[in-house]
């Protein structure tokens, strides 16, 4: 619905600091000298907080040699990215990306599920029910993988499966609450409208639903992403050292002495995958809200 | 002839609520017609269409659809189509392809369904909007969209939850007037459900009145407002005269007087209805004498109302309200005389 302004004709001489009750006495939409330096400074100091650490970083990722106190390398090279790779840092980090693809691939539909159930109030005693599933959250990281490793060797349950399985217990909570703000504002009559349009509730789902809650859905499998991406204590303990991760392989390289370069490259290479896969999803998220609008 | 929609003893009791949303609801609607749901908020009128359409399951009772017992029949498989107050058009997707939805969720190809999905958009009046997206759209032209999207899925019953209710009264016009034509050249059943006394009036053949999860009345327009079966029902209408007395011998005996009732009525206690707009009020003359249907009193109360004036007129201690032709106007204190017109005078138990 629109407003029409065009009956509204203005004054022709508006008197001069006429102010009614609340008028803050200049235009919201404009921004005040101040407030606006203090954003832009803000802005600024918050990017080179975040950057700054990267620096020294992408500086020794590719120095041969880099001594107190050059500002700068002293030598650059790729002898840190050879014996990264000498390391099994490629296939880390293919095992890695692997692992959290996986963990995304499960964790997010179960804590959509999970999420859908406890919105909509289909699951019995709600409050336990979360209470149970934000415990991973809660309990040591250490003293709940090394528990649950536990039983994964007496029940057989193979390493690999059983370290998925962990990592994806441990993004559920992440997911469940990521989708259960989504489902809170989604309006189930889109669902009901498809139904009597002849549509079954697979197609509502594939149809309406899925790509009504997009977003969403791409921001629970981000968080669900990172668990598997970056974790390390659960893949040691549970994975029983069957699968090598970047976070195990960099972890190994910083323990030892003179390999600062191949470190720093092993953490820029951790970095990246988050870095495209954030950037995808405010590009996307960008995208549906101007379909929305 | 089978009615379209039977609705028997339909109740429903939600699970957080100690009262019932429905109780025993009783509803034929013939082929064709157009039948209003007419009640204040929270009356039930809502949930009866969610019965209908199979959005929900009813407590007791069961869901009759041209004598077909739908009860348990999943929504998708209904053939009932729904308007919502809300459009509710689907965001990702085109203007076209809400159209279309219905023919692709039946299975048609992409091309196949928007061939369809243009017809309908033609009859309301929007092909050339086919290719836009949702959010260009204005909220009568929303409403227009989401009406031929439920058209496209070719229901044989089309349920209406007062879908004009959020639009201003100009676009409420044009979507009556939609309606109209859509009723021509298609007609379907219809069942709409509104809180306006005048969209029902302006729309419906017929209306069903409920209040507090009853049907109250379900009748043709002008019974339903001058032959109301209780109270709630003449209240409901808009109607403000209630006289309190006795009838027997076909006449209710007030202290207005003793006024005959054209349709049977039970002796006993009762309060005579009559329609404000129905009562003529003429200047009262000392020099002529009442008639036998006439009655004396005294402008009370004037009232402006839209282009009329509204009056109240004392009768020993009764407030009676009329509504005075266009143009006139009587002064507080003048004496007047009125006649109670026999066709809209009823009574209703006290």
């Amino acid at each position: 619905m629109s407003i029409s302004t065009r009956g509204i004709v203005p004054s022709p001489n508006p008197p001069e600091n006429l102010r009614l009750p609340g008028d803050p006495g200049r235009p919201l939409t404009l921004s005040r000298g101040v407030g606006r330096t203090a954003r832009i400074s803000g802005t600024l100091i918050a990017a080179l907080w975040f950057t700054v650490p990267l620096l020294p970083l992408a500086f020794w990722s590719f120095a041969d040699r880099w001594s107190f106190p050059s500002p700068v390398p002293t030598s650059w090279g790729l002898s840190g990215t050879m014996s990264a790779l000498q390391q099994g840092g490629l296939s880390a980090f293919l095992h890695s990306l692997a692992l959290g693809l996986a963990v995304a691939i499960i964790a997010t539909p179960l804590g959509a599920v999970a999420a859908r159930a406890l919105s909509n109030g289909w699951a019995p005693f709600p409050r336990i029910l979360t209470a149970l599933l934000f415990a991973p959250v809660v309990l040591p990281p250490f003293a709940a993988a090394f528990g649950v490793n536990v039983l994964l060797l007496r029940a057989y349950v193979p390493p690999l499966v059983g370290l998925v399985l962990v990592l994806v217990v441990i993004a559920i909570p992440y997911t469940t609450f990521s989708m259960r703000v989504a489902y809170a504002a989604h309006d189930t009559r889109y669902e009901e409208e498809a139904r009597t349009l002849g549509a079954s509730k697979w197609q509502v789902l594939w149809t309406i639903q899925v790509p009504l809650l997009t977003p969403a859905l791409a921001r629970s499998a981000f968080l669900a992403f990172l668990v598997g991406w970056s974790d390390y204590l659960v893949t040691v303990i549970v994975g029983g050292g069957q699968v090598i991760t970047l976070p195990l392989v960099t972890a190994s390289a910083a323990a030892g002495t003179g390999n600062d370069a191949a470190v720093a490259i092993l953490s820029l290479a951790a970095i990246i995958p988050p870095i495209v896969l954030l950037a995808l999803l405010a590009r996307s998220g960008r995208q549906h809200r101007g379909d929305r609008s | 002839m089978t009615s379209a929609i039977a609705l028997s003893s339909i109740s429903k009791t939600f699970a957080a609520d100690a009262v019932p949303a429905l109780n025993g609801v009783n509803l034929d609607v013939l082929p064709g017609t157009c039948t209003a749901i007419l009640g204040p908020s929270g009356s039930g009128k809502s949930t009866i269409l969610r019965i209908i359409a199979g959005l929900e399951d009813p407590s007791g009772g069961g869901v009759f659809v041209n004598g077909v017992d739908m009860t348990s029949v999943l929504p998708e498989n209904r053939r009932i189509g729904m308007v919502f107050q809300r459009p509710l058009l689907f965001p990702h997707l085109s203007v076209i392809d809400n159209v279309a939805f219905a023919d692709r969720a039946a299975g048609l190809s992409k091309a196949e369904a928007r061939r369809n999905a243009l017809r309908f958009l033609d009859m309301v009046q929007l092909e050339e909007f086919a290719s836009r997206p949702i959010r260009s759209l204005s909220g009568g032209q929303e409403q227009r969209v989401a009406v031929a999207r439920v058209l496209a899925a070719r229901p044989a019953i089309l349920l209406l939850d007062e879908p004009f209710s959020a639009l201003d009264a100009a676009l409420r016009d044009d979507m009556h007037q939609l309606l109209a034509d859509i009723r021509a050249s298609l007609s379907p059943t219809v069942l709409l459900v509104t809180h306006d006394r005048d969209e029902a009036a302006a729309v419906a053949d017929r209306i069903a009145v409920v209040e507090g999860g009853q049907l109250l009345q379900h009748d043709t327009v002008d019974r339903i407002y001058h032959r109301p079966s209780c109270r709630a029902v003449a209240r409901l209408m808009g109607g403000r005269n209630f006289v309190d007395g006795v009838a027997h011998d076909g006449a209710h005996h007030s202290a207005v007087g003793r006024v005959t009732v054209d349709e049977n009525i039970p002796e006993g206690p009762g309060a005579l209805v009559v329609r404000q707009e129905a009562i003529a009020v003429a200047t009262a003359s000392p020099s002529r004498s009442l008639a036998a249907d006439e009655f004396a009193g005294v402008v009370s109360a004037v009232q402006r109302n839209g282009a009329r004036r509204s009056i109240v007129i004392g009768v020993d201690e009764i407030d009676i309200h009329a509504e005075l032709p266009p143009g006139v106007n009587l002064p507080v204190g003048a004496p007047v005389v009125f006649t109670l017109p026999r066709e809209s005078v009823s009574v209703v138990a006290r």
